[in-house]
């Protein structure tokens, strides 16, 4: 059921996006340029948060791995 | 005829309201989706420190809204008290996106951004996600309807003066919110607001770093912030070009100011880099030209031209010869709305009735106009040059100066060395004030190169004011100043101690003096310290 709902949900989202790809892209593609811009942005900009976790584990576990070789 | 103080005083006060309101927007705007970064991470993640994170930049914006409401609900009431001409004019059209702007800011915006500092001990994390990206829709929602507003202003389509109702009516909804003008100034706005919050979070977090404070959170700010702000500097570039190319269109006399061009050259026309722009003399001083770039960047050819200030004076000449009849057809309709005689002739001249209101200013009666007042009308359609000039040249180097900052930044935080250079920090904490001074640069711009009308080319702006009196204006605009000068106070005095107090959940780390907190002792661990830590 709740695979069903999130399917539901982001079919939604789905056609909702390519209408307004279809009317905004016509009429106003600046404001579509924001839309997908912004989501552009926000979503780069948390991977970088993400990636500095990874880095930071990575560098945590080569700092133990020459701990332990030393 | 409404005295000529009084306009230049409820300008004033217009554009005070207006500047120190907008010392709060752009924070709202882009701190709202710098927030749904943070908050995206947590819930992806399940890491706590974005946790703190996101309810320590919560904090921030939450003192920010609060005084940006504040300080915007002033200027709303600001069109019918002081412009009530203006307001009934183009009520008509200008009411329905104030009035969805103030739905979304009150009603949408007001409503999450509650539910987002408040609700997070009582909503599931997926909710919470939720009501933290409609409080950056919102927000950028209300400020697209605000701006479709001024848009209409710069550049009036989707509306038509009718005579017998004496006043502007809409003709089309969607040419209203489609207007190219407001499209490029909503996208511009926006982002420039994205900017700004990046620097904000990066100069702050450059701030924590330098003391050894709230490191971690720091160092993850700091790097979501510089990636944040490199896109959005480049998008605010790029839209600013835009707006550019759109107002070489539609208002060719602020273009003409903001490149101090006076008089026309054939293509391709040189650049003024540097000019010292004389009104009465109708010439640049000490000018410094770079061949070729003015056509490049206006109407991105070599071929292409700017018409300057004298050929505009000169088609303005023109079009108050064909605002006079315009105008006279009017009082007609005025006394007698049935003369079909009246409704022709103002049917043919319609399209200059705005000049002939510009000439009005000179000639009351409009019966006997002469050529030197026809001229002197003609010379008002320039705007300030030197205001407007200057103006755009500090809001584009200080937009470069944000572009090199943000590029060098994201270069350092992706190799994770950002906290070694000291020098990059000790910048980033300078750099807060820079987006704010752009962003009420490039109002300016955007207002001052405006003038002299209200709505450009249909109503200028002597005859848009409301008949106060001076003493009644000079005393609002005092009591403006005094009250919005002590929010600013408290704005930056509610910051700053929430700035020095940091987040209230995330212990220091890293600093000889700070000790963590025990209960986060697990946090501040050399290894990993917060790989893989789950909420409870």
């Amino acid at each position: 059921m709740r695979t069903f709902f999130y399917f539901v949900l982001f079919m939604v989202i789905a056609v909702g996006v390519i209408f307004l790809a279809a009317v905004l892209g016509a009429r106003g593609a600046w404001y579509f340029a924001w839309l997908v811009g912004t989501a552009m942005i926000v979503l780069i900009s948390a991977a970088g948060g993400a990636l500095l976790d990874t880095q930071e584990e990575h560098a945590a576990e080569r700092a133990a791995a020459e701990r332990e070789r030393s | 005829m409404i005295n000529g103080t009084v306009v230049t005083l409820s300008r004033i006060q217009f554009a005070s309201t207006a500047l120190y309101h907008f010392l709060f927007v752009p924070l709202t705007l882009g701190l709202s989706f710098l927030l749904a970064a943070i908050e995206t991470v947590y819930v992806t993640t399940g890491k706590s420190i974005y946790k703190d994170m996101a309810r320590f930049w919560g904090k921030l914006l939450m003192i920010n809204f609060a005084l940006g409401v504040a300080t915007g609900l002033t200027m709303e009431f600001q069109f019918g008290t002081n412009w009530s001409f203006y307001s009934g004019f183009v009520g008509d059209i200008f009411g329905a996106p104030l009035a969805i702007e103030g739905l979304m800011a009150f009603f949408m915006e007001s409503t999450f951004i509650g539910l987002m500092v408040f609700g997070w001990e009582r909503l599931s994390r997926g909710q919470h996600l939720a009501v933290t990206w409609l409080v950056a829709f919102g927000s950028n929602l209300s400020a697209l309807w605000i701006l479709v507003a001024n848009s209409f202003m710069q550049n009036p389509r989707g509306a038509a003066f009718d005579p017998l109702t004496m006043r502007m009516q809409l003709t089309s909804f969607q040419q209203l919110i489609f207007n190219p003008d407001a499209q490029s100034k909503f996208v511009h706005t926006s982002v420039a607001g994205y900017v700004t919050a990046a620097i904000f979070v990066a100069g702050v977090s450059a701030y924590y770093m330098l003391r050894n404070r709230h490191v971690d959170l720091a160092k993850r700010s700091f790097r979501m912030a510089a990636l944040f702000g490199v896109l959005a500097t480049i998008a605010v570039i790029t839209l600013g070009d835009a707006l550019g190319f759109v107002d070489a269109r539609v208002q060719p006399t602020k273009l003409a100011a903001m490149e101090a061009v006076w008089q026309s050259e054939p293509a391709p026309m040189p650049f003024n880099l540097i000019a010292f722009p004389s009104q009465a003399k109708r010439e640049n001083l000490g000018a410094v030209r770079v061949p070729y770039l003015l056509s490049l960047l206006v109407t991105h050819s070599l071929s292409g031209t700017v018409p300057g200030a004298d050929a505009l004076e000169r088609r303005a000449v023109q079009q108050i010869e064909g605002g006079i009849p315009a105008v006279q057809a009017l009082k007609v309709l005025a006394r007698d709305p049935g003369n079909a005689a009246a409704l022709a002739e103002f049917n043919a001249h319609r399209k200059d009735l705005g000049y002939g209101f510009l000439v009005q200013r000179y000639a009351p009666d409009l019966n006997d106009v002469t050529p030197a007042q026809m001229e002197r009308a003609a010379r008002d359609i320039m705007p300030p040059v030197a205001a407007v000039f200057w103006s755009f040249r500090v809001m584009v180097a200080l937009g470069l100066l944000m572009l090199a900052y943000f590029v060098i930044a994201v270069l350092y935080t992706l190799r994770n060395k950002i906290q070694r250079k000291t020098w990059l920090l000790k910048m980033g904490v300078w750099m807060i004030p820079v987006p704010f001074i752009a962003n009420e640069a490039g109002w300016l711009v955007a207002e001052l190169g405006r003038q002299p009308w209200t709505v450009f080319d249909v109503l200028p702006t002597w005859m848009s004011a409301s008949t106060h009196s001076v003493a009644y204006m000079a005393f609002s605009l005092i009591g403006f100043l005094v009250l919005y000068t002590a929010f600013i106070a408290v704005e930056m005095y509610l910051m700053v101690r929430a700035i020095k107090l940091g987040p209230a959940v995330h212990g220091d780390s890293g600093g000889a003096s700070a000790q963590p907190r025990p209960s986060l002792a697990p946090r501040v661990a050399p290894a990993a310290p917060y790989g893989g830590k789950l909420e409870g």
